[in-house]
């Protein structure tokens, strides 16, 4: 069991270099809070841009349907860190907003045009009775559209929504490029004050891991809420 | 209460309806037959502007309706529809998917409309399922409640796409005896179907369409036991 002791102790050790010494668990935990900060404020502005992105591609307005086609296809066809930094130093160069702030625009500009895509993939799999009905009855297309289509299309394309949450809270670990810490930025930190690379690396990434974990069981339980109408 | 004056309507190069003229009486009912294709649910559709018109004009009440300024939306409240896949919404309960509209279009309350849809569900016999989801009832049921829908919203007039189409033999006749009910309360009705016996047992009048146009038309007994025109008696050999 000797070996078993040392084994523990060099871990103990390591581990209270890291984050116990000089309080640098600290850099976790600020870091932490950046990234939860940056990524509900880029989901909000990414569903936002999106609905809009993806009612513009579904309506009969040629300019407003090239607009959103042009915008999925930039922001697909370019890199995250790019565009990161194309908000922040162009766009935002020289305005005094707040880092998280900027960050945040950035990555919901970047979800927006996948949400979009999601949401219009989501409305068009409701079933075109379902809009003739809700017409037939007198109601107006935005009735039809708030009460009847969407409410269906958010069911059928809620696992595809949260996959895309997932995509963008790990996607924040880039935020570094323009010198904000959060999770990813203080657990490298750590590492380049201690010149351990295990513990602050794979620590960070539990606690990415964890974060995620936890999401995705709250949103699986939410699913099951949405879903009871299909229940026999 | 309905005038149809030279009623066209293309999609793209296929004329589906070819010049239908038609007057339809409050508390007729009308039944429409006719071949697939002839053109019977593409009228029919017309009538509430689920099909824009290429040409001709609609009047209910004596107001053009496919003119271009028209609030659609106030004409399509005067009609309900009831359709061959019943189209409820899935994700709202039986009672919802009835007061719906009415708290949606008619600002109702809520109780309002409850008591309204209680009333409706009973009509139609279906009270216990007030609470219960679209996929929990069968093909009958659906269609009932998709005419309790309609309902609610207290038209002049229904429209039934093929109501009976999409049901297995023996639901069938629920569905037609709430039609058959409302017939008998002065309900002016405009009914596409393949139900013969319904036909002849309600209708006021059957329209027998063929190639876009109204080929024929007269009481039910008449059309039925002596028909005119060779295409309707070629039909009805078949169908009868």
């Amino acid at each position: 069991m000797h070996w078993f002791y040392n084994w523990f102790d060099g871990i103990k050790s390591d581990f209270i270099l890291n984050f116990i010494t000089e309080n640098r668990y600290m850099y976790i935990v600020r870091g932490f809070g950046v990234t939860i900060k940056v990524s509900l404020l880029s989901v909000l502005i990414g569903i936002l841009i999106g609905v809009f992105i993806a009612l513009a591609a579904l309506s009969k307005n040629k300019i407003l349907k090239t607009v959103s086609r042009w915008y999925t296809d930039i922001i697909r066809g370019t890199p995250a860190v790019t565009q990161l930094l194309i908000v922040y130093f162009v766009i935002f160069g020289s305005s005094r907003l707040d880092k998280w702030i900027i960050a945040s625009i950035a990555f919901g500009i970047n979800s927006g045009a996948y949400v979009s895509e999601i949401i219009r993939a989501g409305i068009q799999s409701v079933d075109h009775g379902q809009v003739e009905a809700g017409r037939s009855l007198g109601l107006s297309g935005a009735q039809t559209m708030i009460k009847i289509v969407i409410p269906q299309a958010v069911k059928n394309i809620f696992p595809a929504l949260v996959n895309e949450f997932i995509v963008l809270i790990k996607e924040t670990a880039i935020v570094g490029f323009i010198g904000l810490e959060d999770l990813a930025k203080g657990g490298d930190f750590i590492r380049s004050r201690t010149y351990s690379a295990f513990m602050p690396l794979v620590g960070t990434a539990l606690i990415y891991f964890l974060l995620i974990k936890v999401l995705t069981k709250v949103f699986t339980l939410l699913e099951k809420r949405l879903r009871k109408s299909e229940i026999r | 209460m309905i005038k149809v004056k030279n009623l066209h309507k293309s999609f793209g190069k296929l004329e589906v309806l070819s010049g239908i003229d038609e007057h339809i009486k409050q508390g007729e009912v009308v039944v429409v037959i006719g071949p697939s294709g002839s053109g019977k649910s593409t009228f029919l559709r017309c009538l509430n502007l689920l099909e824009t018109p290429t040409d001709g004009e609609i009047y209910i009440d004596d107001e053009l309706i496919n003119a271009p300024k028209v609030n659609v939306n106030r004409i399509r409240q005067k009609m309900g529809m009831v359709f061959q896949q019943f189209n409820l919404f899935p994700h709202l309960t039986i009672m919802n998917n009835i007061t719906l509209a009415p708290m949606q279009i008619k600002k109702m309350s809520k109780q309002d409309a409850v008591a309204l849809g209680t009333k409706l569900l009973d009509r139609v016999g279906l009270l216990d399922k007030a609470d219960a989801y679209p996929a929990q009832l069968s093909g009958g049921q659906k269609q009932r409640v998709a005419i309790a829908r309609a309902l609610a919203m207290e038209p002049e007039i229904m429209l039934f796409d093929e109501p009976t189409s999409a049901l297995d033999p023996e639901m069938v006749g629920e569905v037609l005896d709430v039609m058959k009910s409302l017939a008998r309360d002065g309900m002016t009705m405009v009914v596409v179907t393949h139900e013969m016996g319904f036909a002849r047992e309600v209708g006021s009048r059957v329209l027998f369409m063929d190639q876009g146009q109204i080929l024929e038309q007269a009481d039910p007994v008449q059309l039925f036991t002596n028909p005119q025109h060779e295409r309707t008696q070629a039909f009805l050999s078949k169908v009868l």
